[in-house]
């Protein structure tokens, strides 16, 4: 059954013209010039209940406009969106008490209060039953080992424990859906491993829907079998991750190591990717001979020590969409 | 509802760690009565003239001196910087009514201004310059129901700017205006009879003279009863009318938007 449901939403924001100079912002004040850009363009896709999904692109592709339009904070330009059967901005506060939101980058805490205040504070503004707001609470804060600061002020945190703080916060009314806008950005890799673990845990024993922007693919590997890639607001990806690097990844990265330098080689059809004398890195693609044959080519002609082959790992998978979508964009933008 | 006491509660809460500034309020508010007293008893003179004594022009400043500490006038920019920092956002998935969080918040404060500020000074004021006591008990109660007007107008008049501030990004000329307008037509400062007849009539149909003159006026006696009802049944209709203009702009304003910063 989908949870949510996005038809042909269309974000646009009006930007005003502005001029330069001194003169320039006397003369703005005289223009209604401006210009339109769609920050989301007729995106279209369905989430179930209990799935992870990945939602990235590039900076600017409007991941934060759509989980915004998704949670009821901005109202689309066109096209329908419904969240749990309803329209998220015309049911805001209906809509709220059943999401919970997580923005990386903009606290939700009472920065002046210590941590238990917030938490009680939640507890009032989501109306949560004392058995209830008392058992998450206690799972939250043991899963994601906040105990040991729950007494002292926001402003005092570090960011991992503010995040771990915000998660929690963000799941103690149950919400069946949780959205977060890069929440991992800015930590260390403990406090990364952690929250991933405790996002997996919420959605593969809760059940609970996540929906996740991230820059960082460690993110989406762990946590999200599903990924949505935006670019330029619209949807140029929906799929598994497997299936993306079978589409785009299908080259394979072999470094050999030599026994003696062969010196220059020239095999058709791969290509040198790095050359350190003895240990030589190639780039195979999957073509009609296998990378295994290659590398056995070379080993019957040259004195082979050790060969490993690798396949691309996710983030150079997507750095070669976010290439590819970008020679795309070249001639309109050319045009235009 | 206790959702939003909640706020009123943390609203207060917070104001306590500004508590040394309770000193610099009180003489600040000592010596705005003062150079009032001054220049009313210059004004008049110690005799009096046939409307208006002095006791009641000193009364009438005190009265307005502490009203201001509590009004909720500060909405505005409250709004204007959770608009520029873009943590409205956070405000608005919570599943509360951001006008009520608004108007809870600003109580709180004016809670903390009422036990910290405006009883510690009328207690000074009353002791150094000699206050009148209400005309009689109806209008001493019909001044607590001013108050409240007060409260509720001066709540409105701000969030109404803060509102207009979605399609500006700034609230500076326009809470500078409405500012403007309640220091000319509120009557804190003159009271509305010493005004020429043209410029009180007009004064006397907007609502600024609520934030000021109206609850003073009343807790002076100086509104006969008729005037007395006719004033609260505009006060009335102001705020039903300015509810419907901000409920009005808030679907507008909130289709306006934008989130600064990702």
């Amino acid at each position: 059954m989908s949870i949510i449901a996005v038809n042909g939403i269309t974000k646009t924001y009006r930007q005003y013209r502005r001029f330069p100079g001194l003169i320039g912002s006397v003369r703005s004040l005289f223009t209604r010039q401006y210009t339109e850009e769609d920050a989301v363009n007729n995106m279209s896709f369905t989430i179930n209940e209990g799935e992870a999904v990945g939602y990235l692109g590039p900076n600017g592709a409007g991941k934060s406009t759509m989980i915004k339009m998704m949670t009821g904070i901005l109202v689309p330009t066109n096209g329908d969106i419904k969240v749990l059967g309803v329209v998220p901005h015309e049911a805001r506060k209906a809509n709220a008490q059943q999401i919970g939101v997580v923005f990386g980058q903009r606290s939700q805490l009472w920065w002046d209060l210590p941590v238990t205040d917030s938490f009680d504070l939640h507890k009032y503004i989501y109306k949560i039953p004392d058995s209830a707001f008392r058992k998450n609470l206690e799972l939250c804060m043991s899963l994601l080992s906040i105990h040991e600061f729950v007494q002292k002020p926001v402003r005092q945190l570090s960011l991992g424990q503010r995040m771990r703080v915000e998660i929690a916060m963000a799941l103690l009314h149950e919400p069946k859906i949780l959205f977060l806008d890069e929440p991992t950005i800015g930590l260390d890799v403990m406090a990364k491993d952690q929250i991933r673990r405790f996002l997996r845990t919420v959605n593969r024993e809760r059940k609970v829907t996540i929906v996740l922007t991230t820059h960082d693919m460690k993110d989406i590997e762990e946590i999200c079998p599903r990924m949505l890639v935006v670019n330029k607001g619209s949807l140029v990806y929906d799929g598994s991750v497997e299936d993306l690097r079978a589409k785009l990844g299908s080259e394979r990265k072999v470094i050999i190591d030599f026994r003696v330098d062969p010196g220059l080689l020239d095999i058709p059809g791969i290509t040198l990717l790095q050359d350190e004398g003895i240990r030589k890195t190639f780039l195979v693609p999957r073509g009609e001979s296998t990378v295994f044959e290659h590398v056995s080519r070379i080993a019957s002609q040259y004195p082979v020590e050790d060969a490993s082959i690798e396949s691309l790992d996710i983030e150079s998978v997507i750095r070669k969409l976010y290439l590819q979508l970008a020679s795309e964009e070249q001639p309109i933008s050319k045009i235009g | 509802m206790s959702t939003y006491f909640m706020f009123t509660l943390k609203a207060f809460v917070n104001q306590l760690a500004f508590r040394s500034e309770v000193w610099l309020r009180l003489l600040g508010n000592y010596f705005a009565i003062l150079i009032q007293v001054e220049i009313w008893r210059a004004v008049i003179g110690n005799g009096g003239s046939a409307s208006t004594t002095v006791e009641q022009m000193i009364t009438y400043s005190i009265l307005n001196t502490l009203l201001f500490a509590l009004l909720l006038n500060r909405v505005s920019s409250k709004v204007d910087g959770s608009l520029k920092s873009g943590s409205i956002a956070s405000e608005l998935i919570k599943p509360l009514s951001y006008p009520l969080y608004l108007l809870f918040d600003g109580l709180g404060q004016s809670l903390y201004q009422f036990i910290f500020t405006v009883i510690p000074s009328l207690i000074l004021a009353w002791i150094l310059f000699g206050m009148l006591p209400p005309a009689s008990t109806i209008h001493f109660i019909a001044f607590l129901g001013a108050l409240l007007m007060a409260l509720i107008l001066s709540f409105l008049l701000g969030y109404l700017v803060s509102l207009l501030a979605f399609w500006f990004l700034s609230h500076f000329a326009l809470s500078w205006t409405l500012g403007g307008l309640i220091t000319i037509f509120s009557g804190s400062f003159l009271p509305l009879w010493f005004y020429s007849p043209s410029w009180a009539a007009v004064a006397k149909l907007l609502p600024f003279q609520y934030l000021g003159y109206v609850p003073a006026a009343i807790y002076l006696g100086n509104l006969n009863e008729a005037e007395l009802w006719r004033t609260i049944a505009l006060g009335l209709i102001w705020i039903i009318l300015l509810l419907v203009v901000a409920h009005w702009l808030w679907g507008k304003a909130v289709r306006r938007l934008i989130v600064q910063g990702g």
